[in-house]
């Protein structure tokens, strides 16, 4: 029972917690105890269930069964700011800032300082928050310009905003949920060292990930969960990689995909010097060239944001080309619309699976016919066959192993993450064009789903397909590569084959500080 | 499917609890809510009344029902379109005025013989409603332009407009309305005598059931249908599937637009062979309350049509016997369209409460 | 045309596009929390009517002139708000689709107030009326200032309620811009998660932005009827509030660009009446004089509308557990 006279032996005690979402039990019986000044590391696969536990402690839920000690006295922790006046913060896996706002103005949104105007009409005291901020800022080493609007700064720099947003709390215990995924790697040792600098300061750190090597670089302790459940907490020093990584999925995994040599045969994409501008009328995509062959996994690395999505959009139809030209097995198709692009043999999986991918009110057998409703004999005569539309669902969903609660039927709105991936991955594979497009396939989906993914992006590469593969992932982008294109700041810096780099050069290309074709304006941001 | 079904009863609670709220501001006002319900399908030709003027009968209320409720079908249909393509044709009573006008000038104060001038009337009207909706439709295509907005306003400019037009050149100077149009042009026969009775017989009526099912085809069996869909629930998924978002935009809006004026000429040339000035119909924003509570489903659409209109119809004969504001009656017709406007919160409640039963049952799915 | 035509224009022009201009401000407030708002129509309409009603009440107590006028812009601007709650519910707990929303609340608004001015003429008052006379307000000349050529006609012939809106419209910008309320509001309609994360009541802030609206809706309506109807009736639904939509939307929802859009409008306006006085064209030319407005608010956003960018988080239904 906790002591009041005494310090307590765990700063967090999180017992016996179980939630239940419909359908799903996000963590069941799930019991950690966490001890002052240290970093404890949260390791699952996605959907293990770490976010959920942690958005309870944060108060964005409440539990259903279980309690919750903070330095030893019991809490029911109901609303985030509850829980900030506990003195807890928390880094969001996708940031919570106000895009228009200023950079103080995001800090003290929710604990504004306050002076009286008049000498009685409570005011927002701006001044005050800047000169608090800048001292925070200071004092961890975590440099802001506070009159910054959100929009015009980096992701880096956004990280470190929610990062002093709980600082300005005066956050004692500090969660980081996925903190590394839109980072580089040169990026993401700085945040480490912040991290390891809090730690020091004396603040207790929980960090969520599903990354095997930052554990072993700051972590002190770890639990480990998997589909809700606890499985173990080790301490960190001396433990070992492979088994880690078993406990984590559940069985022994394959930390590699299986790749045979590539054997590129004729171009099927020319991109020459490429320029695409954003609505802003600002070029995000500056002179863009490259070549990708039939058989030829081409890979655009980069930190997220610097143009790789637009390239592949533009490929694909979805932006215009300010200038330039692609071509596609030597016909130019810069001037064509998306749909003929895809009569002419390109198919995409885009980044965003729910807003751009599918059609999400449509039920499975619709959306597996997003691409080809249009063509005989799907239609006949501007009339849709709903045979056809059901024998085409009912083959993807068995060759593609979707999972739907009835079958074409199904609105895909209610389907997991996981297997809407699959409805895409299928229906855009299928429409056996030359030119796949894959931006981040794997993103969001356990460590089986993106085995799976993989060996069927390098089955399309051995039937002769170019594959266009983005990823912010390095490590997916040097397993399964075999040209590897770097991109930074709208300008490619480096194109070679995939055994070319290291880890470092990656990141030192990636974050524009390599190779020639760097350019002096290129912090724009 | 599932999700029709829980619609249907949602609509029909939807109903009864404005026509509960409609009950219980009747006996604030003193009046019996029962024998006020019971004086509106009197008056729309659905009960007998206690007594008939001379040549008249249930029956004749009937067809004067039916032909009141012909504009609203296709009012209602026009909704129904741009609503599956995610616009929100507010400006259905402007394009309804705007095709009554043309065809009343061009066909109504024409000499040309029925044969002619009937199809004539209701071509023109298509066209012109068309041309009015495929503007909404390539303003918000073109230039962005939030389609509420820029209908309510051509809505006000054509009744402005053609009041000014009806005013100096077309005024019935007794009735303070717009000439009356030659019964050759009008969709609706009047007055005609059967087994000593006189009805109305509005001749669009056929046309707008075979409207309704015809939009049901378009919308669910036809690429046209699939793409409008697409571009209605999500515009980005649409547009990377290769559709011509703003193209269906246009034609939606063009569609919509065409039913509108078929309701306009039903309306303007059938029901009423007349253009009241400055006054724009309660048929065209009516239509939205049927439109949602129809579920934007044609089929929906033509019980929630007949529905609104009996209480319209028999407003008038209720005021009468009651003495009793018939104003009450868009009262009613204003709940059912809020209670409607709440179906989505309802249907996720019970959406979500099914899903709970079906946990652990069917799919693992991932958080 | 002769300097008293143009003062004439500035007073009718002002009258107009004052009550636009406090409209759009509640616009504004519940845009910029993210909740879209076509129901200001309506919402002027109801709290035109629930002034009126109080009005008239009182005067048929023997309530003097001037108490009468404050009690029925304080009712109108406190039935504004209430009737705002309904689109509020509608949209936050209901979360309903905001756009139709808005239009079911407009036309429930005309709906109802026909409906209870007829009743509420028949059962209080026995007479069998659609519509609450009211006495034009008074109007105000600044002496001195008001002789300057053209300048004075600004403080010609002023509404008192037009220095109500001004006062009303330095507020709103104080509350918007400087307070914590205000940056909380602001901040939902761009991130509400952010708002949420920080410990602000997004429901709350999306509740507070609707209601204050419906207030200056309010407000506005009784301007009109108090003006340009001197009587609530159903006429008070002339489109309005779209005009003043607009209005902001020209404004790209900040403050001082509204209120140019809105004297845009409203000159219009009595321009056009003094045209068609000064042309001697019959009546019926004053119905071309009414689309100016409509016309020229088409014309501006063909013009402005692809340029201005509405707040990121508008019409998103904010749902705190979707992850």
């Amino acid at each position: 029972m906790p002591n009041t006279s005494t310090q307590p032996e765990y700063i967090v005690e999180m017992r016996h917690i179980t939630k239940r979402f419909p359908g799903i039990i996000a963590n069941d019986d799930v019991t950690i105890q966490i001890r002052k000044g240290e970093i404890y590391a949260l390791l699952g696969e996605n959907g293990a269930g770490k976010s959920t536990l942690m958005s309870m402690l944060f108060g964005m839920y409440e539990p259903d069964e279980g309690e919750i000690y903070i330095r030893g006295k019991k809490e029911k922790i109901t609303s985030p700011s509850y829980a900030s006046s506990l003195n807890i913060g928390m880094v969001h896996q996708h940031f919570k800032l106000v895009s228009n706002y200023t950079i103080a103005q995001n800090i003290i949104l929710g604990a504004e300082p306050k002076k009286k105007f008049l000498g009685m009409i409570p005011v927002v005291d701006e001044a005050k928050a800047e000169k608090d901020i800048a001292e925070i800022s200071r004092q961890y080493g975590l440099e802001v310009d506070p009159t910054k609007i959100i929009e015009d700064v980096n992701v880096s720099t956004r990280q470190r905003v929610e990062i002093l947003k709980m600082l300005y709390r005066n956050a004692e215990i500090l969660i980081f949920d996925e903190p590394t995924a839109v980072l580089t790697p040169q990026e993401i040792d700085a945040l480490l060292d912040i991290i390891r600098a809090l730690r020091d300061g004396g603040k207790t750190i929980i960090l969520i990930t599903h990354k095997l090597e930052e554990i072993r670089k700051v972590a002190d302790r770890c639990a480990i969960l998997r589909r809700g459940k606890l499985i173990d907490v080790r301490d960190v020093p001396g433990m070992d990689a492979k088994q880690m990584a078993a406990l984590m999925v559940g069985h022994e995994v394959q930390l590699t995909a299986e790749k045979s040599e590539a054997h590129m045969g004729a171009p099927v994409l020319e991109v020459e010097h490429l320029v695409v501008e954003n609505e802003d009328k600002f070029d995000v995509v500056r002179d863009v060239s490259f070549t990708i062959h039939e058989g030829e996994i081409f890979s655009i690395a980069g930190v997220s944001g610097n143009g790789q999505t637009e390239i592949a959009d533009a490929v694909a139809g979805l932006l215009r080309a300010k200038s330039g030209k692609i071509k596609l097995k030597g016909k130019d198709i810069t001037d064509l619309d998306v749909r003929r692009r895809t009569l002419a043999g390109i198919s995409y999986i885009p980044e965003d699976r729910q807003q751009v991918g599918l059609v999400l009110d449509f039920s499975l057998r619709d959306n597996l016919a997003l691409k080809d409703y249009f063509k005989e004999p799907f239609k006949k005569s501007s009339i849709l066959q709903q045979k056809v539309f059901e024998q085409n669902s009912e083959k993807l969903i068995e060759r593609y192993d979707i999972r739907s609660a009835s079958r074409g039927d199904t609105v895909v709105r209610s389907m997991s993450g996981g297997n809407q991936q699959k409805a895409i991955i299928g229906r855009e594979i299928e429409q056996n064009a030359d030119l796949c497009i894959f931006v981040q396939p794997t993103r969001g989906l356990d460590i089986g789903a993106i085995e799976n993914i993989h060996k069927q992006i390098i089955a399309e590469r051995d039937k002769g397909k170019a594959v266009l593969l983005v990823s912010l992932e390095l490590d997916e982008v040097t397993e399964l590569s075999d040209t590897i294109a770097v991109i930074y700041d709208g300008q490619i810096g480096k194109i070679a084959p995939a055994g070319e780099y290291t880890n470092a050069m990656l990141g030192e290309y990636m974050m524009g500080v390599a190779g020639t074709k760097q350019s002096e304006e290129a912090k724009h941001a | 499917m599932h999700d029709a079904k829980l619609y249907r009863r949602i609509a029909v609670i939807a109903v009864l609890l404005s026509l509960v709220a409609g009950a219980f501001v009747l006996l604030l006002l003193g009046r019996n809510p029962l024998m006020s319900y019971y004086n509106i399908l009197q008056g729309s030709g659905l009960a007998p009344k206690a007594k008939y003027a001379a040549g008249k009968a249930m029956f004749t209320d009937l067809a004067s029902l039916i032909d009141y409720w012909t504009p609203m079908i296709f009012a209602a249909l026009a909704c129904a379109v741009a609503m599956k393509t995610g616009l929100f044709n507010i400006g259905i009573s402007g394009q309804m005025l705007t095709a009554g006008f043309i065809a009343t000038i061009t066909v109504g104060y024409s000499s040309l013989a029925p044969a002619a001038a009937k199809p004539l009337v209701i071509i023109i009207g298509m066209v012109t409603g068309m041309a009015v909706g495929a503007l909404i439709g390539f303003l918000k295509f073109k230039f962005n332009i939030n389609e509420v907005v820029s209908s309510i306003m051509i809505n006000y400019i054509a009744e402005y407009v053609i009041s000014f037009f009806i005013q100096t050149r077309f005024i019935d100077p007794l009735s303070r309305q717009s000439r009356t149009v030659s019964s050759a042009a009008r969709l609706t026969l009047t007055d005609v005598l059967i087994a000593g009775y006189k009805f109305n017989i509005p001749l669009a009526f056929g046309l707008a059931i075979i409207a309704a099912f015809a939009v049901k085809i378009v919308l669910d069996r036809t690429v046209l249908g699939y793409e409008l869909k697409a571009v209605g629930s999500n515009r980005t998924a649409a547009g990377y599937a290769g559709i011509r978002v703003g193209r269906s935009m246009v034609i939606s809006m063009a569609i919509s637009g065409a039913l509108a004026g078929l309701a306009g000429v039903s309306y303007y040339l059938g029901y009423f062979a007349s253009i009241q000035p400055k006054t724009l119909v309660s048929t065209g924003f009516d239509s939205i309350a049927v439109c949602l509570l129809g579920n934007s489903d044609p089929i929906g659409i033509l019980f929630a049509s007949f529905l609104i209109q009996v209480i319209g119809k028999g407003s008038t004969y209720m005021s009468s016997q009651q003495s009793v504001e018939s104003e009450i009656v868009s009262v009613i017709t204003g709940l059912i369209l809020l209670f409607s406007a709440c179906s989505v919160f309802f249907m996720g409640i019970v959406a979500a409460r099914r899903k709970r039963s079906d946990a652990g049952t069917s799919d693992k799915a991932q958080a | 045309m002769n300097i008293n035509m143009i003062n004439n224009i500035i007073i009718d022009g002002m009258s107009f596009s004052l009550p636009l201009f406090i409209m759009a401000i509640g616009g504004i407030f519940s845009e910029k929390s993210g909740i879209t708002n076509l129901a200001l129509e309506g919402l002027q309409g109801m709290g035109a009517f629930i002034g009126a009603l109080a009005a008239t009440l009182a005067a048929a107590a023997g309530a003097p002139d001037a108490s009468t006028k404050v009690l029925a812009f304080t009712f109108a601007a406190v039935g504004g708000g209430l009737y705002a709650c309904l689109h509020a519910v509608l949209c936050i707990r209901f979360k309903a689709n905001q756009v139709i929303s808005g239009v079911v609340i407009n036309i429930l608004a005309m709906a109802l107030t026909s409906f209870l001015t007829k009743v509420i003429n028949r059962t209080m008052f026995g007479a069998a009326s659609d519509k609450f006379i009211l006495t034009v307000s008074k109007r105000i000349t600044v002496p001195g200032i008001s002789s300057i050529p053209v300048l004075g006609a600004f403080f010609t012939s002023v509404y008192p309620f037009e220095i109500l809106i001004i006062v009303l419209a330095v507020i709103a910008w104080f509350v918007l811009y400087k307070t914590t309320f205000g940056l909380r509001l602001r901040a939902c309609g761009d991130n509400p998660g952010a708002v949420d994360a920080a410990g602000g009541d997004v429901a709350k802030l999306h509740f507070a932005g609707v209601v204050i609206s419906g207030a200056l809706s309010g407000i506005a309506g009784m301007c009109f009827a108090y003006s340009i109807l001197a009587k609530f009736s159903g006429d008070i639904y002339m489109g309005y509030g779209y005009l003043s939509i607009a209005g902001y939307i020209f404004g790209n929802w900040s403050l001082l660009p509204t209120l140019a859009a809105c004297l845009i409008f409203g000159f219009a306006r009595s321009s056009g009446y003094q045209l068609v006085k000064l042309l001697g064209m019959p009546s019926a030319y004053s119905d071309l004089v009414m689309i100016l407005p409509y016309v020229l608010t088409l014309l501006l956003l063909v013009f402005l509308s692809k340029k201005n960018q509405a707040p990121k988080a508008l019409g998103e239904i904010y749902d705190k557990s979707k992850r």
